[in-house]
């Protein structure tokens, strides 16, 4: 037995843990902070925020042509965790731009604007309706001004030659009519061998080297009209400030196109809610794997997760599960095929191992929908539909029955059920 | 919880296959941050792992992974649960035992030695060294030590020689009741640099009703494991768990005020050292930090709390060996009850100095771009010091902010202090 049965307490005692440090789990712990809550929230690692573009793929079903539409689409699909929560995504949505507004950090788009094709590092095209700011000149009508897809010197993780060509080969409605691309070196880098979004990124945070590199970024553009995607690397702490500064300096706008993991509008995006949740007197701890559960008929007690030598006991009154699908690892398969969920061993209805396979790799996995069911109030549910603990609510990907990918519905269910869950906590606590 | 969950903290180059590539580590990585020349955890941890032979062949296709600071950042910002550090910290020692360490890092790792070198009655003379410019600029230049590198000046007398004048118990008294004893493990740092801290930890647990006994102790051997020395390291971690062990079964708990050497005690001898038989278990089990414990005792409501006003800002820094324990920040839950107290905490990843890395003229400067923004914000806070619960990080903030920087349980201590003089009494201090 690696955790032996003693514990350690940490004071003050929390009203709420929230598992997962996701969209979700960062959202919901935001909210309840802000409502008055003593939140904890317990991540066993950084996650999905690293993986993602920071923007907001509310649903983009195949037909829909905003995302207001698209979660009517999905909210109609029986199973969908829309069906329980569509009415939560406007008021979600809106609270989300709210608070990442409060720390700098700006969201472009709403729930009615159009889907809109926007490039990718790969040079193929994603439907966008809400952007962050930087991104946003993406989703913008073309008109006279062509796309020039800059790069720079030794960053392996974006190469404009490759999507540029990419991108000229794709069917793009209303796309640009010139497509170019340009290497630029920046000062200093032809010395450095490890480059990577993140290390980029905090150079764009330093003044004095950033004001260097704009003047070779201003060289690379090519006389005519342009509109200029870089990688998303500009800035972390600084990056509304070094977006502003590149369109300046080129005198075109600019738009960042999120490159592969790690993702730096992820790593902003994290930051921007770890920082709401603090500043609201909430906790945020990473690293604190949720090992054990304490039970008491339909109550979750306390959860204990990992620490050196003992683990560290968390009650409180309720509890968020916010770990993911099977993405996120929240759900686990077995060697006998069956599937478990992490935390609190909630039942996972699993398609026949036979299922997972399929001769089409692009077609969404069956694995992708697996997750927990819940009810109205996002209570799980046990294998006969009876609420399985009460104090305990399931938010985001850990729910059943979406295909996120596909749909492009991840980050407005997550929002829109960090929402409900948070509302409906909240009332729980006004009764009690 | 899964095979894979259960394995890793006795294997962890298990985990390594756990690597799903996602570079979270990439992006929390203090020293990838500052420099170059670290390709980050990612690429020396599971990437190059792969590559890494059995004794004889090719022990690392890079060797970068020596520039790892072993701070514990990325194993912790890990989705998968592979433990990077823990991984980097075996390959660097699979590289010393191949082709050998330096006399340097054989040295400054050697904290038992340097003690009995320095912490005497001719500590003046060692500190005039330690302080004396020409001296420090040959020690850079003869044995790689930087001659800024931050050496906390040596004691006149240890905290060992102190418990022995004070006639302390250094095994438990026939009769004793385990659970109101403690076994304080001083580390080196309180027994050669900072006595004084051990005897505030010792008035603090006295007054909260703990008998408390010193039994014979060697350094934890942290400094040997963090420079790949592993042999010696085990020397060290089996005198401790022989030292110890007995008491652990018997139920008493052991508590340190350096969160560097609890973890040691607690997870290092069985995640890097292979020692994880009954003993060293037992040990683990019962190992505490000071803080730790005492939010414990608050939590039971046995915590003494007639604490003074100590009314003052005080920025803190959570070390990187506390954060590995999983047990948040009690330091700030214990900030919590002293009136008038505003603790802050840092918010920043690491101070640089992860131990012995931060003295050495090859990695100084990375140490110091590592802390810059702490030290800056220490500064900026305008307090007149500032608290952080690992030695080494300690002196490493003092010398780089120019803030004077305490314990926590230094500032307890006061704390208690400060109520008793409000009351017109004394705490009685067996000198």
């Amino acid at each position: 037995m690696p955790f032996p049965m003693r514990s350690f307490e940490t004071m003050p005692r929390a009203d709420v843990v929230v598992i997962g440090a996701g969209l979700a789990g960062l959202a919901c712990a935001a909210e309840l902070a802000e409502s008055g809550a003593r939140v904890f929230l317990a991540a066993k690692g950084m996650a999905t925020t690293h993986w993602t573009h920071g923007g907001l793929d509310v649903a983009a079903p195949a037909g829909s042509l905003t995302p207001r539409v698209g979660v009517r689409v999905l909210a109609a699909e029986a199973g969908h965790p829309y069906a329980r929560v569509h009415a939560e995504v406007d008021g979600a949505v809106e609270a989300h731009r709210a608070r990442l507004g409060r720390v700098g950090h700006l969201l472009v788009g709403s729930l009615d604007s159009p889907h809109t094709p926007i490039p990718t590092a790969l040079g193929s095209l994603r439907p966008a309706s809400i952007l962050p700011s930087a991104q946003a000149a993406a989703a913008a009508p073309w008109a006279d001004d062509g796309l020039l897809l800059i790069g720079f010197a030794g960053f392996r993780d974006a190469w404009p030659a490759y999507a540029a060509r990419n991108l000229g080969a794709v069917e793009w409605p209303g796309g640009p009519r010139r497509i170019s691309h340009a290497e630029v070196v920046l000062p200093g880098l032809e010395r450095l061998k490890n480059l990577n979004a993140r290390s980029l990124a905090v150079l764009f945070d330093d003044g004095a080297w950033r004001a260097e590199a704009l003047g070779a970024i201003r060289r690379a553009v090519p006389p005519g009209a342009w509109r200029i995607g870089l990688p998303a690397v500009l800035g972390i702490a600084d990056h509304a400030r070094a977006h502003a500064d590149v369109e300046e300096a080129t005198g075109h706008r600019a738009f960042e196109i999120p490159s592969l993991p790690p993702s730096v509008p992820g790593v902003r995006l994290f930051d921007a809610l770890r920082r709401t949740i603090l500043d609201s007197g909430g906790r945020v701890q990473v690293g604190f794997d949720v090992v054990d559960v304490e039970r008491n008929g339909q109550r979750i007690v306390a959860v204990h997760t990992e620490a050196a030598a003992r683990t560290l006991r968390l009650a409180a009154d309720a509890f968020v599960l916010a770990t993911g699908g099977i993405g996120g690892t929240g759900i686990r398969g077995n060697p006998d095929g069956s599937l478990h969920e992490r935390v609190f061993g909630l039942p996972v209805e699993a398609p026949p191992r036979a299922a997972w396979f399929s001769d089409d790799p692009l077609t969404p996995h069956p694995l992708e929908s697996v997750g927990i069911r819940v009810d109205a109030e996002l209570h799980p549910l046990d294998p006969a539909g009876q609420v399985a603990y009460e104090n305990v609510r399931v938010i985001g990907s850990a729910l059943a029955g979406m295909h996120y990918l596909e749909q492009r519905c991840g980050d407005g269910v997550a929002l829109a059920s960090a929402h409900r869950a948070a509302r409906s906590l909240a009332t729980e606590r006004l009764a009690a | 919880m899964t095979f894979h969950d259960a394995a890793t903290r006795d294997f962890p180059l298990f985990s390594t296959d756990a690597c799903i590539k996602c570079n979270v580590c990439n992006t929390v990585c203090p020293v990838s941050r500052v420099t170059d020349a670290f390709p980050g955890p990612k690429y020396v941890g599971p990437q190059a792992q792969r590559f890494r032979g059995p004794s004889g062949s090719p022990r690392s296709p890079d060797h970068s992974v020596d520039l790892c600071s072993g701070c514990g950042i990325c194993t912790r910002a890990c989705p998968a649960g592979v433990l990077i550090a823990e991984t980097n910290n075996r390959a660097r020692a699979a590289i010393v035992a191949d082709r050998g360490s330096s006399i340097r890092n054989r040295l400054i790792s050697d904290t038992d030695l340097l003690i009995r070198l320095g912490s005497n009655p001719l500590a003046p003379l060692a500190n005039l060294g330690l302080r004396s410019r020409p001296l420090r600029w040959i020690g850079e230049r003869v044995l790689g030590i930087h001659r800024r590198g931050p050496l906390a000046p040596f004691s006149r007398r240890t905290f060992g020689s102190w418990w022995r004048k004070r006639r302390g118990a250094t095994a438990a008294p026939p009769g004793a009741d385990a659970a109101r004893t403690i076994v304080y493990f001083h580390g080196c740092a309180v027994n050669g640099f900072e006595p004084d801290l051990g005897r505030d930890a010792v008035e603090i647990l006295e007054r909260n009703g703990f008998t408390v006994i010193v039994p014979r102790q060697e350094c934890c051997g942290l400094p040997f494991i963090s420079n790949g020395l592993y042999e010696n390291a085990r020397r060290k971690a089996r005198a401790n768990i022989s030292s110890l062990a007995e008491l652990a079964r018997a139920g008493y708990r052991i508590v340190g005020t350096s969160t560097s050497c609890t973890h040691a005690l607690k997870a290092e001898y069985r995640e890097m050292l292979d020692l994880a038989d009954d003993d060293a278990r037992a040990v683990a089990d019962a190992t505490w930090d000071i803080c730790e414990l005492l939010v414990d005792l608050h939590d039971r409501g046995e915590l003494d709390v007639e604490l003074g006003p100590i009314a003052e800002p005080l920025p803190y820094h959570p070390p990187c060996q506390l954060k590995s324990h999983g047990i948040g920040t009690p330091a700030m839950d214990l900030f919590a009850l002293v009136p008038g107290l505003r603790a802050v905490d840092s918010d920043h990843d690491c101070c640089g100095a992860a131990g012995t890395y931060g003295l050495k003229a090859e990695r100084w400067q990375i140490a110091q771009d590592v802390g810059a923004p702490l030290f800056a914000k220490v500064r900026a806070s305008g307090a007149a010091r500032a608290a952080c619960d690992s030695e080494t990080c300690r002196w490493q903030i003092e010398q780089s902010s120019g803030v004077p920087t305490v314990h926590p349980i230094t500032i307890l201590a006061e704390s208690y202090r400060r109520a008793d003089a409000d009351r017109g009494r004394t705490w009685r201090r067996v000198v």
